[in-house]
C-alpha cells in the first residue's frame, strides 16, 4: 500500500549505555542520546517540529529534573515541547498524534530514567492507591507476586515455564550489545534461586538500570527523504484498567493489552518479531497470550526488560528494538509493547512495518 | 570535606500531608475506626473497600453501604520474607487478596500467619487495633487465620452511615530515601570551589560561556568538555536580585529579610544564582553593582550542600560577594541574561 502524508515512520533512534548506575544526571544522559537520534535521521535540532519526553522526578529524587532535561534539546530559540510522566513509549504516542495533526513533519520522543538513586520496593508505594494501598507499603514486587500466584493457581503456567522465560531472555541478552545483564543460566539453576516474594524469585525481577532512549519520527514523504527504509507505525493504541488490581475481573489476563493490540491492528498480518515489556518475567506469558501471538513470532530477541530496565525508557526501547529488526534486520512486520502501573495496569501496543 | 568521588549522603525526601477523604472514604474509614468494614453495592456487585465510582463505567457508585467481613477468604497470596520499613508488619507476613464475606471484590491486605498456612481458600478474619492505635486508616487492622471458618455474622446486611462520619481526613507521611552520586561535572566544580577557583566552559558553537557544575550549552544542546574550560576571576556584576522575607520551614536558617543575587561573573554569559551580598544592607543592593567574591577561609570552606546540575552553586565555599566600590555598570546591560 503506498504511503501517504498521514503515514508516520521511525527514521532515527539512539540509546545511552544501560548501567546499574550512571554517574551522569538525567539531562547529561539525554543530551548525547537525543542529539544522536537527530543525527541518525540526518537532521539538526532546529529541524525538529515537536519534542516530547517521558520521565519521573521521583526516580532520581531531584525536583524539576524534567525541566532541567530540556537543556538536552538546546531549546533556544524556544521549541514546541511536551512531557509525560510515563514511559517514553507514551511520549512517542503523543508525538505520533501530534504529527497526525499535520502542522509539523518531524518529531522527537525520548524517555529517561535515573533509577539507581531510589529503592523500588519503597518508591513505588506512592504510585498506588493512597488510601487503600500506600499505608500498607504495598510494593511492586508483592503486587506482581500476587498476580503470579493467581496465574499458577489458575493452572495456566508452572514455575518451570516462567524459569524458561528467564533463561531465554538472559541468554538472548548476550547478543544485545546494549544489555546491562545477560547470563547462561539453566532452568534448574533458576528454580533453585530463593523467593523474594513467594512465588517471585530474584531472577524474575528486572535489573535496576539508568538509561535514556530517543526516537525521531517523520511524516509521509519526509520519512523517505531522511531514511532509506523508514519503519512505518501502522497502528498504535493504549488502554488502561482500574488502578486497584483487586477491581480487575481476572488478573491472569491483560484485557487492556488485548484491546490495544486489536486497536493497533495486530491481526492484520503475521508478526515476525515482538518486543514485550514484562517488568516481571512471568508477565511475558500473560502479555503474549493477550496479544494472540502465534508460535512463529520471535519474542524478545533483545532479552527484553530482563536485559535492562530503565523505568520510563524500557517501553521505548521495545519500540527501538522492533524498529531495528525492520530497518536493519530485514523483517517486515513487528510488534512493540509497553506497560505501566502495578500488575500490567496500562498497556500500549505498536505495530511497525517496512515497505515490501 | 565532602568526598565527591563517592555517592552522596542519603537524602531523605520526607513530607507530611493530610488528605481529605470525601463522602465515600470518610464513611468507610469512620466505620473501620469502630471495627466495622463496609462495601458499596454497585450494580450486581458489592465492592469492598468501597469506591466512589463504578470502576467499570465511571458512574457514581452511590451510597448503598453493605456490611462485609470481618471474615473473608484468600484468593491469591504472596509471602514477604523480608518486610520493608513501610510494611504494616515488621516480621515475615503475607499479602493477600481477601474477599470479605458479603463482598464480591477482594481487598489487598496483610495476613499475619505462617507461610505453610497460606493457600487460596484460607479463611481469615480481621484483627483490629484498639485504643490510641486506631487512626481510621487502612492499617488499623491486619488479618489472621480465622479461628472459626463459619460465615461472618451480619455480612451482607445494609449499613446505616452516620450523617456526618467522624473520620474526615487521613494523615500521611511520605518518606523516601535517595542515594545520588556526584556527576563528573559536579566533582570538577566542587574541586575548583575547594581551591578557591571559578571556571566556565565556552560553547564552541555559540561562543557563550556557561558557569558552574553544568557541562552543557543549553542553547545549542552541546556537551562541553575539559577543552572548553576557561578560568575566571572572582569579580562580576549583580544582574538581578530579590529580597527574601523568611518564613519558617524545615531547614530555613534565616530569620531577617536577606538578599539573594544573580551574579554575572566577568567573562561569563550565564549568571550564577542564589548568591549572598556582604558588607551592605539589603536595601542598597542594585543591578549593575560591581562585586568581588569572598571565599570562606580554608578549613571552613566546604561543598556539603552542593548538588548536581548547579544546585547550591557555591554551597559553603563562599562567604558572599562584596561590593568593590567601582562605578556601576549600566543596568540595562543585564536584561535578557541567561539564568
Amino acid at each position: 500500500m503506498p504511503r501517504t502524508e498521514n503515514d508516520i515512520a521511525i527514521v532515527g533512534f539512539a540509546q545511552s549505555p544501560m548501567l546499574r548506575r550512571s554517574e551522569h544526571t538525567e539531562a547529561e544522559m539525554m543530551l548525547p542520546t537525543v542529539q544522536g537520534a537527530i543525527k541518525m535521521a540526518g537532521l539538526n535540532k532546529e529541524d525538529i517540529g515537536f519534542t516530547v519526553s517521558g520521565s519521573c522526578d521521583y526516580l532520581s529524587g531531584r525536583a524539576f529534573s524534567f525541566v532541567a532535561n530540556v537543556d538536552a534539546y538546546g531549546a533556544w530559540p524556544p521549541i514546541s515541547e511536551s512531557h509525560v510522566e510515563m514511559d517514553g513509549a507514551w511520549a512517542l504516542y503523543e508525538a505520533f498524534v501530534h504529527l497526525l495533526l499535520g502542522h509539523v513533519d518531524t518529531a522527537l520522543a525520548a524517555g529517561v530514567g535515573k533509577n539507581s538513586n531510589s529503592d523500588p520496593t519503597t518508591l513505588y508505594t506512592i504510585e498506588v492507591d493512597p488510601y487503600y494501598l500506600t499505608p500498607l507499603g504495598a510494593d511492586p514486587w508483592s503486587l506482581a507476586a500476587l498476580q503470579y500466584r493467581a496465574l499458577l493457581d489458575a493452572g495456566k503456567v508452572t514455575e518451570r515455564d516462567v524459569a524458561e522465560v528467564v533463561a531465554r531472555n538472559l541468554a538472548n541478552a548476550k547478543d544485545n550489545i546494549n544489555a546491562q545483564v545477560s547470563a547462561d543460566l539453566s532452568v534448574d539453576e533458576i528454580l533453585a534461586q530463593p523467593y523474594v516474594r513467594n512465588p517471585l524469585r530474584k531472577s524474575d525481577l528486572p535489573p535496576v538500570t539508568d538509561g535514556c532512549a530517543a526516537v525521531v519520527l517523520a511524516r509521509g514523504k519526509k520519512a523517505y527523504d531522511l531514511c532509506e527504509r523508514p519503519v512505518w507505525i501502522t497502528g498504535i493504541d493504549h488502554r488502561v484498567e482500574p488502578h486497584l488490581p483487586t477491581l480487575r475481573r481476572d488478573l491472569t489476563v491483560s484485557e487492556s493489552t488485548r484491546l490495544a493490540a486489536e486497536g493497533a491492528g495486530v491481526h492484520n498480518g503475521p508478526i515476525d518479531v515482538a518486543e514485550i515489556y514484562a517488568p516481571f518475567s512471568f508477565q511475558e506469558l500473560i502479555i503474549r497470550e493477550s496479544l494472540g501471538l502465534s508460535d512463529d513470532t520471535v519474542v524478545n530477541a533483545s532479552g527484553g526488560a530482563q536485559g535492562a530496565n530503565p523505568v520510563m525508557v524500557t517501553g521505548l526501547l521495545r519500540i527501538i528494538e522492533a524498529a531495528k529488526a525492520i530497518m536493519e534486520g530485514g523483517k517486515n512486520r513487528a510488534l512493540a509493547h509497553a506497560t505501566s502501573g502495578p500488575c500490567l495496569q496500562q498497556n500500549l501496543v505498536c505495530i511497525l512495518e517496512g515497505d515490501e | 570535606m565532602t568526598d565527591t568521588s563517592i555517592d552522596m549522603e542519603p537524602f531523605h525526601l520526607q513530607f507530611p500531608f493530610t488528605r481529605t477523604l470525601g463522602s465515600t472514604l470518610s464513611t468507610f474509614f469512620s466505620a473501620l475506626a469502630e471495627g466495622q468494614i463496609i462495601g458499596v453495592r454497585i450494580g450486581d456487585r458489592v465492592v469492598a473497600p468501597p469506591m466512589e465510582y463504578d470502576p467499570e463505567t465511571g458512574a457514581d457508585a452511590g451510597s448503598e453501604w453493605v456490611k462485609v467481613g470481618p471474615k473473608g477468604t484468600v484468593s491469591t497470596w504472596t509471602w514477604v520474607s523480608e518486610p520493608t520499613r513501610l510494611h504494616p508488619l515488621q516480621e515475615p507476613f503475607a499479602f493477600a487478596f481477601i474477599t470479605l464475606d458479603g463482598a464480591d471484590t477482594p481487598m489487598i491486605h496483610a495476613v499475619k500467619a505462617t507461610e505453610d498456612q497460606l493457600a487460596a481458600g484460607l479463611r481469615v478474619e480481621a484483627q483490629f487495633k484498639s485504643g490510641d492505635e486506631v487512626n481510621g486508616r487502612i492499617d488499623d487492622l491486619v488479618f489472621v487465620p480465622a479461628s472459626d471458618p463459619s460465615p461472618s455474622e451480619g455480612a451482607g446486611e445494609p449499613y446505616e452511615a452516620p450523617a456526618e462520619p467522624e473520620v474526615q481526613t487521613m494523615d500521611a507521611y511520605c518518606d523516601l530515601v535517595y542515594v545520588d552520586n556526584f556527576a563528573p561535572a559536579t566533582r570538577e566544580w566542587a574541586d575548583a570551589l575547594m581551591n578557591a577557583r571559578l571556571f566556565g566552559r565556552r560553547c564552541p558553537k555559540c561562543n557563550r560561556m556557561v558557569i558552574g557544575a553544568n557541562p552543557m550549552c543549553s542553547v545549542d544542546g552541546v556537551l562541553l568538555g575539559d577543552g572548553e574550560v576557561v578560568e575566571l576571576q572572582g569579580t562580576g556584576v549583580v544582574s538581578n536580585f530579590t529580597i527574601v522575607t523568611p518564613t519558617p520551614y524545615p531547614g530555613q536558617k534565616e530569620t531577617e529579610p536577606f538578599v539573594r543575587c544573580s551574579i554575572m561573573i566577568d567573562g561569563a554569559d550565564a549568571v550564577i544564582g542564589q548568591q549572598e551580598i556582604i558588607g551592605i544592607p539589603a536595601s542598597e543592593v542594585r543591578v549593575g553593582m560591581r562585586v568581588a567574591i569572598e571565599w570562606a577561609p580554608e578549613g571552613e570552606r566546604n561543598v556539603d550542600d552542593l548538588g548536581n546540575g548547579n544546585h547550591g552553586a557555591t554551597a559553603g565555599a563562599v562567604r558572599g560577594w562584596r561590593p568593590t566600590g567601582e562605578p556601576d555598570e549600566p543596568a540595562e546591560n543585564y536584561v535578557e541574561r541567561m539564568m
